[in-house]
């Protein structure tokens, strides 16, 4: 092989979030010689899943309380922790980013045309649950299922007769929320609160407000009509398009975090050179435009280039909007979360809960603002060990937000019968630039949203950045974008002797014998 | 040559009582710059580390990659370490050894004895095989050793962290299905 000096790189891509991942993807048929990089030592940039060693070092890396820092994460403490030698750290993927993926998102469409699919294992999201605090001290809180699909609205005994009828009729609404006639309903009120138009036009009352509210999946409390809508219809429209029971899934083994290893592995595959722990010390400017780009590894090697792409999860924009994110590792399988609600529905391994404003309040008896989420992932989703789940909380990073996720996480307990906390992860992620931008063949993909689901608009620089690389300009090029035939069929066809080679895993399915 | 083209491929192994289907990954060469994903590590309940029989440097690899293995992987996994490349070596098995007789020690590029190989395999409890990709000798009886050696009960439970204590058989009905079964029967090689 060349060395890595010698060779003229068509694309350097440094960094394997999932952006820079699903780019090494969409150019792995494409003939191009790829190095791909992080400063890393493991896979997936801040989508990575970590275990609880790599979580420790994690940590002490972005322990700095400054947004302005050289990351999109800061504050991060490790508020709960055993003996290191109490549990197994390989044993536990935390996920940095967990987002879940709608069933209808076009990430999960390119992974089935790009053929990376067959070697993820989606597990389905089951229910919503909103949380109700107990006003009396003596009764522990509860946690409410909601109904979200017609049949769900009918069957619940949780909701009066008439509130009933104004919760179905607007979920009806919302199925068809951008007909003509539906759209007159709500374009007057687009930039009004979503809750005060559920009041307004539905009569919905505060404990179906949060019900629907739940179902936005925002921040923000006052998230309005125009986006909330949105949401729910994509939420609503979600469901059972893969089986019944369920709107979005979530990669096994850490989420985003897998879709990004089998992304670089697609690009690997594809002949794509692949080398963690080593970043980039240094872009040289170029002498003519024409030149290709010399890029100084902090390895110390001289590579060049092409094109170079770079993410931003170093470059925080300044005083962005930023969450506060917990995560913790309980001793329960939580069981009572996870059951089955729909016929024939597969088990499901993530339930999301919902905090309205208010509900959640801390030790100093200060009440929530805005809303806190969690996302409960049972042990099958390969997170932590059998008999723990691992719940992930988010809300609006603001100076209490630390002690309202304490408080949220130890309220949680109290209604899921007591399981004891085995560990407690603190950090803040600020928003980074949200579009692509490029300077020649300098091109920096935008940081990864805040969102609580995966969102759709961040595969369009992806796609961007594939057409800026493969010169795009001829007409039918994006009808190639992320569609391969399967990789298997052609490997099969040397079939006349088992190929040996430096290092093989192998794995027996579960249907073996 | 490296290896871009071989991904993924399913292999058929029959033994007398039961027959075993492989997954196999090739790790594409991001073992090149010890920049494995853990997705090869939690998936396996075996690895095959090879190397070159003519290059000693090659076993020095692979010896850090069984340690990397012992460190990273499910403790239960069957490691097989393989010398390849046996058709260059003259005293090579049934296969190489046939089809040249005049050959010599000019013919003989071995550089790394069976013995030292062999010894380093008892110690750390691993499978050991010297074979030729190139005639196919030994591959099989790797494939059929591998498959003997995975205990019974790990074979129908699932994956990863905790797989030794069982969510046996959950997998498969909790598993989202995006677009047909995962490997199509159709589509299974078998060299075996
Ligand atoms: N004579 C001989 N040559 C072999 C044998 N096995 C592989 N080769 C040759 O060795 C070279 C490397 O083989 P690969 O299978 O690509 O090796 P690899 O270790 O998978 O390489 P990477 O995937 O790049 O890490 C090729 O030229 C093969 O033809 C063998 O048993 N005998
Ligand atoms: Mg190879």
């Amino acid at each position: 092989m060349e060395s890595l000096s010698d060779t003229l790189w068509d694309v350097v891509i440094c960094g394997t979030g999932l952006q820079q991942s699903l780019l090494a993807l969409s150019l792995s048929r494409s003939g191009k010689k790829i190095l791909h990089i992080d400063p890393k030592e493991y896979y997936g940039g801040p989508d990575a899943a970590l275990s609880l060693e790599e979580a420790q070092r994690w940590q002490a890396e972005h322990a700095s309380a400054s947004a302005t820092a050289s990351s999109i994460f800061n504050s991060a403490t490790i508020l709960q922790s055993p003996e290191p030698a109490n549990l197994p750290s390989r044993s536990y993927s935390l996920a940095l980013s967990t987002q879940i993926i709608h069933t209808r998102s076009a990430l999960l469409s390119q992974l089935v045309s790009s053929r990376a699919y067959r070697q993820i294992e989606f597990l389905s999201v089951g229910s919503f649950y909103v949380f109700k605090p107990s006003s009396d001290a003596q009764i522990p809180p509860t946690l409410s299922r909601i109904p979200s699909t017609r049949e769900d609205v009918f069957s619940t005994t949780a909701i009066p007769a008439r509130a009933k009828r104004s919760l179905m009729k607007f979920l009806k609404f919302v199925l068809d929320y951008d007909s003509e006639s539906n759209a007159e309903v709500w374009r007057s009120h687009a930039d009004e609160p979503l809750t005060t138009f559920l009041a307004s036009q539905f009569s919905l009352d505060n404990e179906l407000q949060a019900y629907v509210l739940a179902l936005t999946m925002s921040l923000d409390q006052n998230v309005v009509t125009r986006d909330g809508l949105a949401v729910i219809n994509r939420h609503l429209t979600s469901m059972g398009v893969f089986g019944p029971g369920f709107a979005a899934v979530y990669p096994k083994w850490g989420g985003l975090s897998e879709v990004a290893q089998v992304a670089c592995r697609a690009g690997a595959v594809g002949g794509g050179i692949y080398i963690l722990g080593t970043g980039i010390e240094k872009v040289v400017d170029q002498a003519e435009v024409d030149e290709p780009v010399e890029v100084v590894l902090s390895s110390g090697t001289t590579v060049k280039t092409t094109w170079l792409v770079l993410g931003t999860e170093d470059q925080p924009e300044a005083g962005a909007e930023q969450i506060s994110r917990l995560v913790a590792v309980v001793t329960s399988p939580l069981a009572s979360l996870f059951e089955v609600s729909v016929e024939a529905a597969p088990a499901p391994a993530v339930a999301v809960i919902a905090y309205p404003p208010g509900s959640v309040i801390t030790k100093d008896g200060i009440a929530s603002e805005q809303p806190v989420y969690v996302y409960a992932h049972s042990s099958d989703t390969g997170e932590c060990p059998i008999g723990q789940s691992v719940l992930y909380f988010t809300t609006r990073t603001c100076p209490l937000a630390k002690a309202l996720l304490e408080a949220a996480l130890e309220s949680l307990l109290t209604a899921l019968e007591s399981p004891q906390c085995l560990y407690q992860l603190y950090y803040q992620q600020s928003h980074g630039s949200t579009s692509i931008q490029s300077k020649g063949t300098l091109v920096h993909l935008p940081a990864p949203s805040l969102n609580l689901a995966f969102d759709d608009s961040t595969l369009e620089s992806i796609h961007e950045a594939w057409k800026m690389v493969m010169d795009g300009k001829r007409e039918d090029i994006d009808e190639e974008y992320m569609v391969f035939a399967d990789r298997e069929g052609e490997i099969l066809a040397i079939k006349s002797k088992a190929r040996v080679c430096t290092t093989h895993f192998i794995s027996i399915p579960s249907d073996a014998a | 040559m490296a290896t871009y083209e071989a991904a993924f491929l399913t292999q058929k192994c029959n033994l007398p009582t039961r027959t075993i289907k492989f997954e196999i990954w090739d790790t594409a060469g991001q073992e090149r710059f010890a920049s494995l994903a853990p997705m090869y590590y939690r998936n396996a309940q075996a690895a095959l580390v090879v190397y070159d029989l003519t290059k000693p440097t090659s076993l020095i690899k692979a010896k850090h990659w069984v340690a990397e293995l012992q460190r990273q992987a499910s403790p239960g996994i069957v490691i097989a370490l393989v010398g390849n490349k046996l058709d260059l070596c003259s005293d090579a098995g049934a296969d190489a050894g046939d089809d040249e007789d005049g050959s010599g020690d000019s013919g003989d590029a071995r550089k790394v004895p069976t013995e030292e190989s062999k010894a380093y395999a008892e110690e750390e409890g691993l499978l050991f095989f010297e074979t030729s990709a190139k005639t196919g000798h030994n591959v099989s009886d790797v494939f059929t050793a591998i498959a003997n050696a995975i205990p019974e009960t790990s074979l129908k439970s699932a994956r990863g962290p905790g797989a030794a204590s069982g969510a046996a058989g959950r997998n498969e009905e909790q598993r989202v299905n995006l677009g047909g079964p995962r490997n199509a029967d159709s589509k299974e090689g078998c060299a075996c």
